[in-house]
């Protein structure tokens, strides 16, 4: 297992290089540099020249990317031009943001998509069945910036009952993270319990046609046993590589919602890196991101080694 | 019966049990049993208006989406203007109308493209060993990349353009179309057909255009079908961040993102189009489903 | 021996006297007191503040918040006139070669430590070394500190305009403790000495402020006046947080959220306005919104063509849609509340004559090729005024074409004249508030934003540019200026539509926010 884990973390260095050199030959290729933004609305091109050549952008692309490699191999993700903060301290700072929205994003679609998708299964076709299924179907279908208007326009413009945006830490307000949190974390969300009710709908109908199901039930096993001990426990194991795919999509989601609502976390950094061309905080902070997100999928695929017995023994 | 004429999917037993009584072409009991199937039928009607108005845009939709008209502005929907106007006056009508077309016309290229492209990579990734290694290390980094960030970084690189949007959002999709095509060119490759006619001496190309690459459609098509819904919706924020086709061009993204600052006092500015993404995508989503439920052979012969 | 400059310009009233005059006239009134204290103030500002570092950044958001809590030397007052700040009073020498200030007594940094001239050295040192408008320095010999509270600065040769820059709002020389000198761009440690140290700042949430309370105000006013005179914290608190989305800003004025916003969208105004808990302070004259022509390019090179696009311009319309609504029609480079204000060339502004511009048109030869406005979505107004200038260009036959870029390469575009674009879309904000001669600039190398010709200037605005900058007396740089501003509109190196309003607004019971540039917190307080 542990061998597994290793060889797998040690395939995932190349796909990183390659993600760096995309990323920092994407970004030079991005016509405006941060001079115009440092520079703001109405600078002169003599103040413009400055400003690059104090931030070293008229050096030649090779030299530039030497010396960010260099200082890479040293485990030096380099400093944010504009903010003034070292790469990792400014990830730092956005990451938990983002995790704490995405952790509350999940609880939200692990509750409502597996619910309505056990129910939907073991109510196939009926009523209740179609319901959850017409609202997964809505679900996956809205696009989350639109929910995330509405609900703004509903909530927040008309009703008052919510900021329209912002954020406060759970750690400084509790009640005040909720308040800037849920709007964000729905708008967030919605997509992925549709997803996962689907999922887990079609995951159950399989399990509870199995033969050893139909052998517990008619052990006389009460149904309730059946159909949490039995079904739901083996239908778990495809469902744990969706939520492993739902974690990787809901920081990529992150991208918009933050933008919506203002929300100070790794999707609004990054897009705005992109757009100031921040270029050390874009490289560094992108690299530090799908490292993240390779983890993830790592510790998915182990999670289901552990529940899935056979994977274990089949893995070489 | 020689071997190229081997069952052309894998599920085709599954047809004789259907129909025991009279045996008819593969693709017309597909298409019949598409036909009977409730969802897909709903997902072919929304998204039938979508296409019907795209197709139609020029007749429903003559006044000029771009035209302005400043004495018009902030009108809400009502007998003279449909969908009403934005802040330049605009038809909204005409602009949600001719968004329609964009969308519809992205959708479809991206679809192409992850075809042509997806395929190739993937058949060339599956079947052929040597190239496996390499082809899917750029794939997997390209997939790391949250989507939306690496579609941001390809139009910011190749300037906001309909084109250029096409070509960001195929970037971002045809790795995941690649790795589905290959998964399966993997298991058909080991197929005793497959080999028989590696063992009968037919190249390479021969095998994967008429052994490996029919089988591995079922899949593909129903990626495909799904993959028409994310390009749609992915153009959709693109636009709305900003990014994507360059306004004045009426895209749905467009169209909210200017009316987002009057989504207090002019909300229809925002509802209309998004309802109509609403639509295609959920449209697509049912006709996906549709396919899937029909074309896929496991989940079929459970119903 | 040196004498106190005396009236030296329109623009810069002596220094000295100003402060005599603020100080002993009105001497009866006693300086502003708060008439309540206490309060978090919420301002919902528009765009993401990235760093605090004023001598390194030229961002209007970096401004709004780093000017509350860092002071300079000399800065502007009211009526944008230089004035000391920090320095107790400064003096000219007659030869324009040495200038002397005199610092204020009992001046302390926020984190304890009195301000003496050896961080005024070594805050310009780092000025010198990083500060974005450096040029400045270009005629400074050096700077010395003779005892603790002088700072010399001697020239190599006179430059009668050195104040004007030194005391400019755009990107400061603000004064930080001297152990800061060697801090690197946009890493200044964000310790100053005006009324508000900085408690926190998450970028892209807020910045929060607190009143400081070892705050020595300047005696020598009663009043704040534009960045300096006698200030005063009368919130607790003030955070200002980033809401980048329009709507959320109206909203979050309306519930009481946000207690002062800035830049509301007019559409939203109709209804603030019957809201009795909000009040709608419009700042006038936010930036002037221009196009800037393509010289070297055709068709853009002929003059004829530019009169054609000229005449052909319906301000009121541009103006409209670009603001919704909020703007003034404005003659120039400078507004009419500013004493350089000129309308030269006035005959040339808004003709809106389809009929002359075909005329124009056609003298010059115009084909029909296409014709770029090269504007971004960044900034909505400059897009809504490419909008509808290229529509007007179409009604007189010019094929006008948008190309919507973002800001950052909009701006790398327009510095090279051969990236395929006839009309650049920008705004200048600061500069005409600063003076002619900062607006100028723009005209003349190396900042040309209209390309001259095959890299050869207009001679004529050469002239006039020099002499702007080298007459003595006052009153010929005011009419090189306006000779300048007639030769930009007769030869069509600048379209300027006209200047735009910057609408804010703040709950009712905020008192004594009055717009400026910048939002300034000291002098405010909460009625209730």
């Amino acid at each position: 297992m542990a061998g597994v884990i290793l060889r797998r973390l040690a395939g995932a260095v190349p796909v990183l290089l390659i993600v760096s050199l995309i990323t920092f030959g994407m970004m030079r290729l991005i016509p405006g540099d941060p001079s115009s933004v440092i520079g703001g609305l109405s600078a002169t091109p003599a103040q413009l020249a400055q400003i690059r050549a104090d931030l070293g952008l008229d050096e030649p692309f090779f030299l530039q990317m030497l010396k960010w490699y260099t200082a890479l191999a040293h485990g030096d993700l380099g400093r944010s031009i504009l903010l003034g903060q070292d790469v990792v301290g400014a990830t730092l700072q956005r990451l938990p943001v983002t995790l704490a929205l995405s952790a509350y994003a999940l609880v939200i679609t692990v509750v409502f998509g597996l619910c309505s998708g056990v129910f939907a299964a073991l109510r196939q076709n009926t009523v209740i069945d179609q319901l959850a299924m017409m609202f997964a179907m809505l679900g996956i279908s809205v696009p989350n910036f639109f929910l995330g208007l509405l609900m703004i326009i509903l909530f927040a413009v008309r009703l008052g009952w919510l900021p329209t945006g912002g954020y406060i830490a759970f750690t400084d307000d509790p009640v005040g993270w909720l308040r800037t949190s849920t709007m964000p974390a729905i708008s967030l969300a919605l997509l992925q319990v549709g997803l996962l009710a689907r999922i887990t709908r079609s995951t159950m109908l399989e399990v509870l046609r199995q033969d050893y199901i139909r052998t517990a039930r008619a052990k006389g096993l009460p149904r309730r046993v059946v159909v949490m001990k039995h079904a739901l426990a083996n239908a778990l194991i495809p469902i744990t590589t969706v939520v492993g795919i739902i974690v990787s999509l809901l920081i990529s989601g992150s991208v918009v919602t933050e933008t919506l609502f203002s929300i100070p976390g790794m999707g609004q950094l990054l897009t705005q890196a992109v757009l100031n061309r921040d270029y050390p905080m874009v490289q560094g902070g992108l690299l530090l991101t799908t490292a993240f997100l390779v983890m993830i999928n790592i510790a998915v695929d182990a999670c289901y080694a552990l529940l899935d017995p056979r994977v274990r023994y089949e893995s070489p | 019966m020689n071997l190229p004429d081997a069952p052309s999917r894998p599920d085709a037993e599954a047809d004789i049990q259907d129909v025991p009584i009279h045996r008819q072409h593969p693709a017309w009991m597909t298409l019949r049993r598409l036909f009977r199937h409730q969802l897909f039928l709903t997902g072919i009607g929304l998204f039938g208006i979508i296409l019907a108005a795209a197709i139609l845009a020029p007749i429903i939709a003559p006044v000029d989406p771009t035209k302005l008209a400043m004495r018009y502005k902030f009108r809400p929907p009502d007998g003279t203007f449909i969908f009403g106007t934005d802040n330049f006056g605009r038809s909204l009508w005409s602009r949600v109308i001719w968004g329609a077309q964009l969308s519809v016309v992205i959708g479809f290229s991206v679809v192409l493209l992850n075809a042509i492209f997806g395929t190739l990579i993937g058949a060339l990734a599956g079947y052929f060993r040597s190239l496996d290694n390499g082809l899917m290390r750029v794939n997997d980094a390209l997939m790391a990349f949250p989507a939306i960030l690496l579609a941001i970084g390809v139009t910011a690189v190749l300037g906001p353009s309909t084109f250029n949007v096409i070509l960001a959002l195929a970037v971002v999709y045809i790795p995941r179309t690649a790795r589905i095509v290959r998964s399966s060119v993997i298991v058909l490759r080991e197929m005793e057909y497959v080999q028989a006619a590696v063992a009968a001496g037919a190249g390479h190309w021969r095998i994967l255009r008429r052994h490996i690459l029919p089988n591995a459609m079922a899949p593909l098509i129903v990626q495909l079908s799904f993959l028409f819904a994310y390009a749609v919706l992915s153009e959709a924020t693109l636009s709305f961040l900003g990014l994507g086709a360059v306004p004045p061009t009426p895209t749905w993204g467009n169209i909210m993102a200017e009316g987002r600052q009057y989504m207090s006092e002019a909300s229809w500015i925002i509802t209309i189009p998004g309802i109509a993404l609403m639509i295609t995508v959920m449209g697509l989503n049912l006709l996906g489903d549709g396919l899937r439920d029909v074309l896929d052979p496991r989940l079929r012969i459970q119903q | 021996m040196e004498k106190a400059i005396l009236a030296r310009s329109g623009l810069a009233a002596t220094v000295a006297c100003v402060a005599m005059a603020f100080g002993t006239v009105p001497a009866l009134a006693a300086p502003f007191k708060c008439p309540r204290v206490g309060g978090d103030f919420v301002f919902g500002q528009e765009a993401n503040v990235n760093s605090l570092d004023q001598p390194a950044s030229n961002t209007i958001s970096t401004r709004n918040v780093a000017m509350n809590i860092f002071e300079t030397l000399i800065t502007r007052d009211e009526n944008n006139n230089p004035i000391p700040d920090l320095a107790d009073s400064y003096t000219e020498s007659p030869d324009r070669l040495t200038y002397t200030f005199k610092l204020r007594n009992g001046v302390k940094f926020h984190n304890g430590k009195p301000m003496t001239s050896a961080d005024v050295v070594a805050s310009f040192d780092r000025y010198a070394r990083l500060g974005l408008e450096r040029g400045m320095f270009k005629n400074v010999d050096k700077w010395e500190a003779p005892d603790a509270s002088t700072f010399i600065i001697r020239m190599k040769e006179a430059q009668p305009t050195f104040i004007e820059l030194l005391s400019s709002f755009s990107v400061p020389v603000v004064i930080v403790p001297a152990e800061q000198k060697d801090d690197a761009p946009m890493q200044l440690k964000t310790i100053g000495t005006g009324p508000w140290q900085l408690v926190d700042f998450v970028p892209g949430s807020h910045v929060k402020l607190k009143r400081y309370d070892g705050y020595t105000p300047n005696t020598h006013f009663e009043e704040r006046t534009g960045f300096g005179g006698y200030k005063q914290a009368c919130f607790d608190t003030v955070t200002f947080r980033i809401v980048t989305e329009p709507g959320a800003r109206v909203a979050g004025l309306k519930t009481g959220e946000l207690q002062g916003v800035e830049d509301l969208p007019t559409k939203a105004l109709d209804d603030l306005k019957k809201d009795k808990n909000i009040a709608i302070v419009p700042l006038l004259n936010w930036w002037i919104q221009v196009a800037a022509p393509n010289t070297s390019v055709a068709p853009t090179d002929n003059v004829l063509f530019r009169k054609a696009v000229q005449a052909a311009l319906d301000m009121d319309e541009i103006m409209d849609a670009a603001t919704d609504g909020n703007y003034r029609l404005n003659v120039g480079f400078q507004y009419p509340n500013q004493p350089s204000y000129t309308d030269a060339g006035k005959e040339f502004y808004n003709i809106k004559d389809p009929a002359k511009a075909k005329q124009l048109l056609a003298q010059s030869g115009y084909k029909g090729e296409p014709v770029v406005l090269l504007t971004n979505k960044d900034y909505a107004s400059m897009y809504n005024a490419a909008l509808v200038m290229a529509e007007q260009l179409k009604a007189v036959g010019i094929k006008a074409e948008l190309k919507v870029v973002d800001w950052p390469t909009s701006v790398n575009m327009q510095l090279k004249p051969d990236t395929g674009w006839n009309f650049f879309f920008t705004g200048y904000g600061t500069q005409p508030a600063l003076g002619a001669l900062a607006t100028m600039q723009f005209f003349t190398p190396p900042n040309a934003n209209y390309k001259p010709k095959d890299g050869k200037d207009d001679p004529d605005l050469m002239a006039a540019w020099n002499d702007m900058n080298s007459k003595p007396d006052a009153k010929d740089r005011q009419a090189a200026f306006a000779r300048m501003q007639a030769l930009i509109y007769e030869r069509v190196y600048a379209l300027p539509f006209g200047s735009l309003t910057k609408v804010q607004g703040v709950r009712a019971n905020v008192q004594g926010f009055k717009p400026f540039r910048i939002p300034r917190m000291s002098n405010v307080w909460f009625s209730n």
